[in-house]
């Protein structure tokens, strides 16, 4: 299972590439320090945005962005990092904003008392994680597509079982969250969870910890020869991405006041998840942000112009992506020559 | 290293100039046609709506639209603009497309809010998003009325912004259980999705069985989507029960028909909640329609009338006119909101959200939609609901007495001997 | 005894549908390692297809199969050749995402043009007849019987004809179908297209039974991974023996549980996907391996 690893393709054949210079070198420069501070740098910035006076909407737009940013991220450790293409992974977004209503409601469960929200949101994400835990051991011990439909199966029964559950869940009916907006307040939040996870990945690809994962995703069974305990490191991505994911469905929920199981429990959440990832370019550090930055902007765009035919437009495009760039951006700006897109582009160029 | 520089530079560049574009307000639609001459002398109320015009709310979103869009066209052009101390102000409406997403549908109500600074906002297609929007309306203070969320927990918030013209869920089946009560029914079963909406409506009718003397045989739900209900059907079959209850969207109104009959289930009655009062279920389902039973907010047969939009066979003209189709009750009711705020904007004598608030309350107003005066919790209980019969593939009204047009048809005969 | 009687008819009824509703999708699997996440839509089109044809040529739904069959499988091998035989032999990520890409584009084209009002076929003929003291649906036992046949009919072409040899060949080991001289691309949009039409067979057959409209697939496509998983690739008594089960226990569950049984009854079938990935990854009856093989 290789999805071209494009964050550390050193095998520049420079003489070959007068015409499209190799970006490579800028890789494995932003895979190290200069990367950190430039996205510490970039956080700095978003932190002072909104002393410029900006509207509660820019927060709003800000922290949906950055929701999906922490999302892309967290799926990237185990699709793209680990090689574990995770097709239900909504599902831990899906537990971590039942577990945050439910415990800030109180209601269905008669606890008592209500939980605060700075309370129930760790526990959003450590219940994602302990989810993981359980649905992981078995699940991950398959291999390729197996994974990813079992995991799309979990995804639907959770959402099946969620819904029968209705004396501790509200069933289909959902559940009312205290209205309480706080735009800035969800701005900053959203940007700190954003900044965390994504350095967080940073630390994991430089460690031991993340060269594992990528051995692991590489040759499975040779990394597991070379004494790495594999079962260990997958479960502990999962459970990482799945807390984090947890966290951001906690918030989610409390962002937007009303949860059902068809609201959260979305195969196109999962999919939207491995769109991002693989458009910025699967297992690297930057592409799923830039990834979820570009998708974010797309489907705005293809909304605002094309109206009724915008899904449409969309379904399509996901299928030009995968053909023609499935390096994704970073991995075809990088290097042009074993890309389909490059490759395209440059017939063009020598066409011309 | 200075390549690396440059490259970087023009990186962040792009990322920076996407994140500003995605921060820059999506393009409006459906923006009000009127004359934009003189604008600076006119007085103008903002009015604002985030509706479905794609996704999976897309058809009933435009139900809804056009039902706005009937109101605006008249008040502007016909009745020369709403009235305030004796001034007439211009009405715009700013409409998003929500497409059916709560992410989307809160923005553009953020949107209209703290942007574009609207008087009061409409509210949007179906209750899951009336439920997160009308929270941020009302934690900033905005009135939110509408006409397409009638699940009950939307009322139970305790909100003071949020109004509703339609009558609320839980008493869909009233009129229609009565009737049958009083024609001799004695037991009824009901099987309704589990989503706010339809679980509102089915814990209404177990509540009005109970008030008409009807014994509650069975109770079941179903998943959204559900693609046989054999199950329910014949675990019914077996109860024998004289009237059916069924509720939940479009889909499942052919998908009991047809189980019904396939499995030879012969209730003496079939009232479904949504469906049997769009023709679309006869154009689709045939003969096999005949004697379903529908609860209805509006049909355009009842004797309703106001001075503003005339009876509501004027309306339904009206509404054929201008855009090509007969009107459901869905963009009646949507229709019926806009006045409804219209009133008490005049009534308030101002655009001061309290003043407007206690209008609203005070309202106690008859449209062409039906009587219209506000609860405590924002609803409409002056409105009580009709029930229609499909006879000879026509959707007539046979409840409540003073609007029915047709006698109820009662006992529907069994399957075979249709 | 009457209760059980009918809900084992009803439960093999739909058994027999979810049968012929699967097997596109298995074979596809099997064949070529293919999760055709778009599966769903196929079905979708073929009922709208049949609903057209009955709306304005008064076409018999399952008339109307003389028609759609060659027209669907015309579709499938243009898909295959066109898309599908770029990714066969890419990570499965890429075929999902396609299939999944492919399953949006197809809604929203349909919601485009046949608007998002539901349909339905009313066929005369609708209604039941009683034998044996059970109600028989008339249409449903149709839809049975007619699974049935098309499955046997499949079954003798693949095990019989020279091309469904060529096809098993592709599926059981593709390098050696090559190095003997089969057109592995032409078997793969033959397959395609013959598992296209038959899914589009399967939602022309459903139309009378149901509303038809823009979003009815992807629950099928659900079902239709878990009945695989109980089945077994590609297997003809495989996705018949998954169907009938699947069918039973979801009718049996909606029976027997009070109140939340039908939504207990779709909770359970992924539940039973999920336990029998993890339990017995090879699915029950053991065909999940060939594409486990070459899976990377």
């Amino acid at each position: 299972m290789t999805n071209g690893p494009p964050a550390d393709k050193n095998g520049n054949e420079t003489g070959k590439k007068a015409r499209f210079p190799s970006l490579a070198p800028v890789h494995s420069l932003l895979a190290g320090w200069t990367g950190l501070a430039l996205w510490l740098l970039l956080l700095l910035l978003l932190a002072l945005y909104p002393y410029t006076g900006v509207s509660s909407l820019a927060l709003l737009v800000g922290s949906q962005i950055f929701v999906l940013v922490t999302l892309a991220s967290n799926w990237n450790l185990i699709g793209g990092m680990t090689g574990y293409v995770d097709f239900g992974h909504a599902v831990f977004f899906g537990v971590g904003a039942y577990i945050m209503a439910i415990l800030v409601t109180g209601a269905p469960l008669l606890i008592s008392p209500q939980w605060g929200f700075w309370q129930a949101l760790p526990a959003s994400g450590a219940a994602a994680a302990l989810f993981a835990l359980l649905i992981g051991l078995p699940t991950l011990r398959l291999k390729g597509p197996y994974f990813s439909i079992a995991m799309l199966g979990t995804l639907v029964a959770m959402r099946e079982i969620v819904r029968v559950s209705r004396p501790i869940t509200g069933g289909g009916i959902g559940l009312n969250l205290p209205p309480v907006l706080n735009r800035i307040g969800d701005y900053y939040l959203m940007l700190a969870i954003m900044g965390l996870v994504v350095s967080l990945i940073w630390w994991i690809q430089r460690s031991e910890f993340g060269q594992s994962l990528i051995a692991i995703r590489e040759d499975e069974v040779g990394a597991e020869m070379r004494g790495i305990n594999t079962t260990l490191h997958k479960i502990a991505a999962f459970m990482i991405a799945a807390f984090f994911t947890g966290v951001v469905g906690g918030f989610w929920a409390w962002q937007n006041t009303f949860i059902d199981p068809d609201g959260v429990f979305v195969e196109t959440r999962t999919v939207e998840m491995v769109m991002m990832s693989m458009l910025g370019g699967l297992g690297t550090v930057w592409g799923p942000p830039l990834g979820a930055v570009a998708i974010y902007l797309l489907q705005n765009l293809l909304w605002s112009n094309l109206f009724e035919w915008h899904l449409l437009a969309l379904g399509l495009l996901l299928v030009l992506i995968v053909l023609f760039m499935p390096e994704g951006i970073l991995g075809t700006l990088g290097d042009r020559s074993s890309t389909s897109l490059g490759r395209l582009l440059a017939r063009f160029g020598r066409n011309r | 290293m200075r390549q690396f520089l440059s490259y970087f530079t023009l990186l962040l560049a792009g990322s920076l100039l996407l994140t500003s574009c995605g921060l820059a307000p999506p393009a409006p639609v459906d923006e009000p046609e009127t004359a934009a001459a003189g604008a600076d002398a006119e007085k103008v109320i903002y009015l604002g709506a985030a509706v479905s015009e794609t996704g999976k709310y897309s058809r009933e979103g435009k139900d809804t639209r056009q039902g706005y869009g009937l109101w605006l066209d008249w008040v502007n052009n016909e009745y020369g603009g709403v009235q305030i101390d004796g001034e007439r102000y211009r009405v715009e409406l700013i409409m998003y497309d929500d497409e059916g997403d709560p992410d989307t549908a809160a923005r553009l109500v953020e949107k209209l809010i703290s942007e574009d600074q609207v008087d009061f906002l409409l509210g949007p297609y179906s209750s899951s998003l009336t439920q997160s929007t009308s929270a941020i309306a009302e934690k900033y203070g905005k009135i939110m009325i509408e006409g397409n969320g009638a699940a009950e927990p939307l009322f139970e918030r305790g909100f003071r912004n949020l109004f509703a013209v339609l009558t609320p869920a839980g008493n869909y089946t009233r009129s229609a259980l009565q009737l049958l009560a009083e024609q001799g029914a004695k037991s009824v079963v009901i099987a309704y999705e589990d989503t706010a909406f339809p679980t509102s409506v089915a814990e209404g009718a177990q509540r009005w069985a109970a008030e008409y003397g009807l014994e509650v045989l069975g109770v079941e739900t179903y998943p959204v989507n559900v693609a046989d209900v054999s199950g329910i059907m014949s675990k019914f079959k077996e109860l024998e029960p004289d009237i059916f209850v069924g509720g939940g969207h479009f889909n499942d109104a052919v998908l009991f028909i047809r189980s019904a009959k396939e499995l030879d289930f012969n209730p003496k009655a079939m009232v479904i909640t949504v469906g049997p009062s769009n023709p679309t279920l006869i154009e689709e389902v045939g003969a096999d329609a005949e004697y379903v039973i529908g609860p209805t907010q509006w049909e355009a047969s009842m004797s309703y009338a106001d001075d503003y939009l005339g009876t509501a066979a004027e309306y339904a003209a009206r509404y054929q006119d201008m855009w090509g189709e007969p009107p459901t009750y869905q963009a009646a009711e949507s229709t019926a909101t806009a006045l409804a705020l219209h009133l008490a904007i005049e009534q308030a004598g101002s655009l001061d959200t309290d003043a407007v608030r206690t209008a609203l309350r005070n309202l106690d107003v008859v449209t062409f939609y039906g009587p219209i005066s506000f609860d405590e919790k924002g609803r409409n209980a002056a409105k009580p609901m009709g029930a229609i019969q499909i006879q000879n593939g026509e959707i007539l009204v046979v409840a409540p007495t003073h609007a029915a047009v047709a006698e109820l048809n009662y006992p529907a005969p069994a399957w075979k001997d249709r | 005894m009457d209760q059980l009687s009918q809900a084992l008819v009803s439960g093999l009824l739909l058994g027999g549908f979810y049968a012929i509703m699967v097997l596109g999708f298995s074979v596809i699997w099997g064949v070529m390692g293919v999760i055709n996440l778009a599966h769903g839509e196929f079905l979708m089109i073929g009922a709208y297809l049949a609903w057209g044809l009955f709306r304005f040529f008064g076409i018999d739904p399952f008339a109307s199969l003389a028609l759609i069959l060659p027209l669907m499988f015309l579709v499938g091998y243009l898909l295959q050749i066109t898309l599908i035989n770029r990714i066969v032999e890419r990570p499965h990520l890429m075929t999902l995402l396609v299939t999944f890409g492919v399953s949006i584009a197809l809604a929203n084209l349909a919601k485009i043009v046949f608007t998002s009002d539901p349909r339905n076929v009313a066929v005369a003929y609708s209604g039941s007849f009683q034998f044996a003291g059970v109600t028989f649906p008339i249409v449903k036992t149709i839809i049975f019987a007619a699974a049935l046949l098309i499955m046997g009919g499949l079954h003798l072409f693949l095990q019989r004809s020279r091309l469904g040899k060529s096809i098993r060949a592709a599926a059981q080991n593709k390098t050696a179908a090559r190095i003997v001289g089969v057109d592995i691309n032409r078997v793969y949009a033959i397959t395609a297209g013959i598992c296209i039409a038959l899914t589009a067979a399967a939602g022309a057959m459903l139309s009378p039974t149901q509303a038809i409209f823009p979003f009815m697939g992807p629950p099928f496509t659900l079902k239709a991974v878990t009945i695989t998983a109980l089945g077994g690739l590609g297997r003809i008594p495989g996705a018949l023996m998954g169907g009938l089960v699947l069918g039973v226990t979801e009718i049996f569950v909606a029976t027997y549980v009070a109140g939340i049984g039908t939504n207990l009854g779709v909770a359970t079938s992924f539940i039973l996907l999920v336990l029998i990935l993890v339990v017995r990854p090879q699915g029950l009856m053991g065909g999940l391996r060939p594409v486990d093989a070459e899976a990377d």
